[in-house]
């Protein structure tokens, strides 16, 4: 009898969750794959066309640009900024003068939002006030100025730079794990004449292998995923040369080709999926437990 | 202990500090020019961009506050903040607190996949939210967005709770129990109030995504109805025009509530971030 009633009070109790988990995850990823293999406008009746949308948009030029700057955003964050974010972290790990402090500036820029500081850096990158330009001139570096945001050449990387370099977030995680990290094990090192560098290079970095890799395939996610500073900033301009597949998605979106739109989608899930496989085979780790989403 | 070592060569700590002092300027000069910024003249902006404004003007803020229609965005936006965490939590809990407390078939399976949600590209699942959210009548509601937010932070906030539940000792529920407390006042009497620290934790991610969320607000609204901060940030350009310091001053306003947030709250969100990430 008590069972029976417990047994009814966990259902009640789980409902609401599943009932929103489904509506909001399950059915959506439902949606996005079917969808994805028809022609649809939103209304009246879908064409079932298979595989065409996925043809349509690997021989389509934009879209081609859009996953190879989606990889370079994977690769940016997921080597440069993670490298930079672990250097940091290595270095706070010996808690140097104010380095409480230090980590607590460090991960501000992750609570404020992306659109406040896209708009940020709109501002620095502008080309008659923006301040990038009028740091150079006073430098007398005047001849690097440039329309940052606006030239084909420079805009990928400076709206990818402004990003790379906030390593708040992943140094925090990093450098929680190198804490978990036992004193003794530097102490022996530090007796047997081992190097600050040669003690991070063998014992940080082996020791804090299942985080380090976490943290990489988070950050490749990230940039698969990318889209709002890019949208805000650039909107995939100048001449598609920062397009990414989240802004085909949305535009796809507008101009009602769901289809298409949903191809996108599904690709987008699908290589998130494969990199987060791909890193753990690579590098062989075993841990499936420590993901966390910004 | 094993400091003794770390200086060993003067070139080391040089380059430590560069390191640290480069992320540290880099993380809050940009920040600062802006503040500094939104005080000045636009003549004095664009005159002397790095000074100290000749004289502060506090007017920008007001005018930015009339321009953009701030207070009504701000509203909203709290609205919007307040009502998704407080859902997500009341969600969350419930599901956490079965899953971290009972044993039921399926359960471990459920709730894997559940936190599986966190590793989705929720950006691909654009369509169908806007799907069914016009399907259920909350296209450019507020109640839409709160819904929506809501949804989207349970795995993160069922994998902060249940982690905190799980670690709360048997015996208090057990003595409770005895004491003739029923399931649902285990729950409501035991578990939450001893969860508080977990609740808070998993709050401030909901709310501070809510807060800051764009895609979603773009996609979902329409009017000055329900549109949230972020969104009407993006207004700023074309309602500002060539007023740039007035704008300026508008997106510090926008920055303001997160960073008072985290000055309250650095610990609990630095923590809550590093709960996940360390193996116990």
């Amino acid at each position: 009898m008590d069972h029976y009633k417990s047994r009814k009070w966990i259902v009640v109790f789980l409902l609401p969750l599943v009932i929103m988990f489904f509506l909001f995850f399950i059915l959506p990823l439902g949606f996005v794959f079917i969808v994805s293999l028809t022609k649809w406008g939103g209304f009246g009746k879908m064409e079932f066309v298979f595989l065409d949308n996925y043809r349509y948009l690997f021989q389509n030029g934009t879209f081609r640009i859009a996953i190879r700057n989606n990889f370079i955003w994977a690769f940016s964050l997921g080597f440069v900024q993670i490298t930079l974010a672990t250097v940091v972290a290595m270095i706070l790990s010996r808690k140097p003068l104010m380095w409480k402090f230090l980590r607590t500036i460090y991960f501000l820029p992750n609570v404020i939002s992306q659109v406040a500081i896209a708009m940020m850096w709109i501002a620095i990158y502008n080309a008659e006030y923006g301040a990038l330009n009028r740091l150079l001139e006073l430098a007398g570096l005047s001849r690097f100025a440039t329309n940052w945001l606006g030239t084909i050449e420079t805009a990928l990387p400076a709206v990818i730079l402004q990003q790379v370099l906030y390593i708040g977030y992943f140094m925090i995680i990093i450098l929680a794990g190198r804490m978990t990290v036992p004193d003794s094990l530097y102490e022996a090192a530090d007796l047997d004449g081992a190097s600050v560098l040669q003690q991070e290079l063998y014992i940080t970095i082996p020791m804090l292998k299942d985080i380090l890799i976490t943290s990489m395939t988070l950050a490749m996610a990230f940039g698969l995923r990318h889209f709002e500073s890019t949208f805000l900033m650039t909107a995939g301009g100048p001449a598609n040369s920062t397009q990414v597949m989240g802004i085909m998605l949305y535009n796809n979106l507008h101009s009602l080709t769901y289809g298409r739109a949903n191809a996108i989608g599904s690709i987008l899930i699908i290589l998130g999926f494969f990199v987060i496989v791909l890193i753990r085979r690579v590098f062989g780790s075993s841990s499936f437990t420590t993901e966390i989403r910004q | 202990m094993r400091r003794y070592n770390s200086f060993r060569s003067i070139s080391t700590g040089t380059l430590k500090w560069l390191f640290l002092g480069f992320f540290f300027l880099y993380t809050l000069l940009p920040f600062l020019w802006l503040i500094l910024s939104s005080f000045k003249t636009n003549y004095e902006f664009t005159t002397a961009p790095f000074s100290f404004p000749e004289t502060w003007q506090f007017e920008n803020y007001v005018k930015a506050i009339r321009i953009s229609g701030l207070p009504r965005l701000f509203v909203n936006s709290l609205i919007v903040s307040v009502g998704s965490t407080a859902l997500n939590l009341f969600v969350s809990s419930l599901g956490a607190f079965v899953f971290a407390r009972e044993r039921f078939r399926f359960q471990n399976l459920l709730l894997n996949i559940i936190i599986a949600g966190v590793l989705i590209p929720i950006i691909g699942l654009m369509v169908p939210y806007f799907k069914i959210i016009t399907t259920l009548r909350l296209y450019d509601t507020k109640l839409g967005l709160i819904v929506t937010y809501a949804a989207i932070n349970l795995p993160i906030s069922v994998f902060l709770l249940y982690g905190f539940m799980k670690r709360i000792p048997r015996e208090l529920e057990e003595a409770a129990v005895i004491d003739g407390c029923s399931f649902r006042q285990r729950y409501s009497r035991v578990i939450i109030p001893l969860s508080r620290m977990g609740l808070v934790t998993a709050g401030i991610f909901v709310f501070l995504y809510s807060w800051n969320d764009f895609i979603y607000a773009l996609l979902l609204t329409s009017s000055v109805k329900a549109r949230t901060l972020q969104l009407g940030i993006r207004f700023f350009v074309s309602q500002f025009f060539t007023d740039y310091t007035a704008m300026f001053a508008a997106i510090v306003i926008t920055i303001l509530p997160s960073i008072i947030i985290y000055i309250i709250f650095h610990d609990k969100i630095i923590h809550g971030l590093t709960s996940g990430s360390v193996k116990e």
